[in-house]
């Protein structure tokens, strides 16, 4: 191999630009660990590319520049995954991990189902759906809760995000029979086995996320029940048509 | 604002890689107008182009895990992530429902009609300098850099051996360093 000629042949400037063919860039790698003149050749591109690119700027608007650092300051460190030790109840985990997968695909698949069907004009009378509305689901310290349907109302279903850290709760409404002017959905947090009122789902809207504040910090499960318009005290058991646990 | 702290590169990598909010600022302050001037090179819209702004930074914040520092500097990885998602973003349905006058169509039909606004994409940056470059290398950098075709695929559509598409696309870029500040 010679390193001169190859280091002149352009590949350099192919692979910095990200321009580089599979092939070239596993070549360029292997031969970068043999040839330390290769890997200064590269950075020297590299600084010049930078210094050029540097010098040619266009400043975004003040308000984008408030929007991303606002953003970038209320983002959240992503989650490590950590390795859970080997226990009997590992496979519970491990459900309940693929469980939250599942839900978060199907979000996801309900959402480009949604825009599917929106632009193609047959969605009838729904809102727009604003995109900031499904930046919840980046945001790392969520919790996905798969609400399903109870007893007589088993083709029930719905999403919940619960981020702990704000005590927020992300609605998102699958399936829900419409509930009538005098009665409302009221969702409840199971904390210490008792029911806490969260407060009234308004159901009128779908396919977007619906958002609800105060969610107690140790709630361990959640139901949703059919109660009278304006909501009860106390859950009627009766006529719950969703539950979920954390 | 407050003045912010200066970092060398591994300092503001570190920092990074440790999602520290004060790097993320220092390096959103310094490579927000080198990084928005690229979007502007493939996207007209400045909203649009804003949001890729955006998108761009949040990714950093999620990937930078992935960033080898010792694959490449973090500018040229910043560049990559940012020219990826601007293309994304021109190849996706939002975009073409979004900016339906600047569809590729459009696009051609506004050079040929002196539109100032298609003519700026051409004038700014690093792809004026491509268009100070000789019709064929300004071509093949124009398909893979700025419309993300592969070399096959340019082989392909130009109807030319791939051993030509690598050739010229290297020595256009050869060419093009010669035009760095």
């Amino acid at each position: 191999m010679d390193i001169k000629q190859y280091i002149s042949s352009g590949i350099i400037e192919t692979y910095v630009m990200g321009l580089c063919t599979a092939a070239e860039e596993k070549e360029l790698e292997q031969l970068r660990s043999q040839y330390p003149e290769l890997g200064k050749a590269i950075v020297a591109y590299e600084q010049e590319m930078e210094q050029n690119m540097l010098q040619q700027i266009t400043l975004p608007p003040a308000a984008t520049d408030k929007r991303i650092l606002d953003a970038l300051t209320t983002m959240k460190k992503p989650a490590t995954v950590i390795q859970m030790p080997l226990t009997k109840r590992n496979w519970l985990k491990k459900i309940a991990v693929a469980a939250s997968l599942l839900l978060l695909i199907s979000a996801g698949l309900n959402y480009y189902l949604y825009r599917q069907t929106k632009k193609s004009g047959i969605a009838g009378n729904n809102t727009s759906l604003p995109l900031s509305n499904y930046k919840v689901l980046l945001n790392p310290s969520i919790t996905p809760v798969a609400m399903y349907g109870v007893g007589t109302h088993a083709i029930c279903r719905c999403t919940m995000f619960w981020d702990k850290k704000t005590g927020k709760m992300y609605i998102m409404i699958h399936h829900l029979p419409k509930s009538s002017a005098a009665k409302d959905y009221q969702l409840w947090a199971m904390v210490d086995g008792k029911s806490i009122n969260v407060g009234i789902v308004k159901d009128e809207i779908r396919g977007q996320f619906i958002e609800m504040d105060n969610v107690p910090s140790g709630a361990t499960a959640f139901s949703v029940t059919l109660e009278q318009a304006g909501g009860n005290s106390i859950p009627t058991i009766e006529e719950t048509y969703l539950k979920g646990a954390i | 604002m407050p003045e912010l702290k200066t970092y060398t590169e591994p300092e503001l990598i570190r920092g990074l890689k440790q999602h520290d909010n004060v790097a993320f600022e220092y390096l959103y302050m310094n490579y927000r107008g080198s990084l928005y001037n690229i979007i502007l090179q493939l996207i007209l819209n400045k909203e649009i182009a804003s949001d890729v702004l955006q998108e761009v930074f949040v990714t950093v914040w999620q990937q930078i895990d992935k960033y080898d520092e010792n694959k490449g500097r973090l500018f040229t990885w910043l560049v990559r992530l940012t020219r990826n998602m601007a293309i994304n973003k021109l190849r996706s349905k939002v975009y073409k429902s979004e900016s339906k006058n600047e569809s590729l169509d459009n696009y051609v039909f506004a050079i040929e009609n002196n539109n100032p606004d298609t003519e700026n994409i051409n004038r700014i940056g690093l792809r004026k300098q491509v268009h100070q470059l000789k019709e064929e290398y300004k071509n093949v950098i124009e398909l893979s850099f700025y419309n993300g075709f592969t070399q096959d695929e340019i082989a392909n559509s130009l109807n030319i051996p791939l051993g030509t598409v690598k050739t010229r696309l290297r020595n256009a870029l050869i060419e093009l360093r010669k035009q760095f500040v």
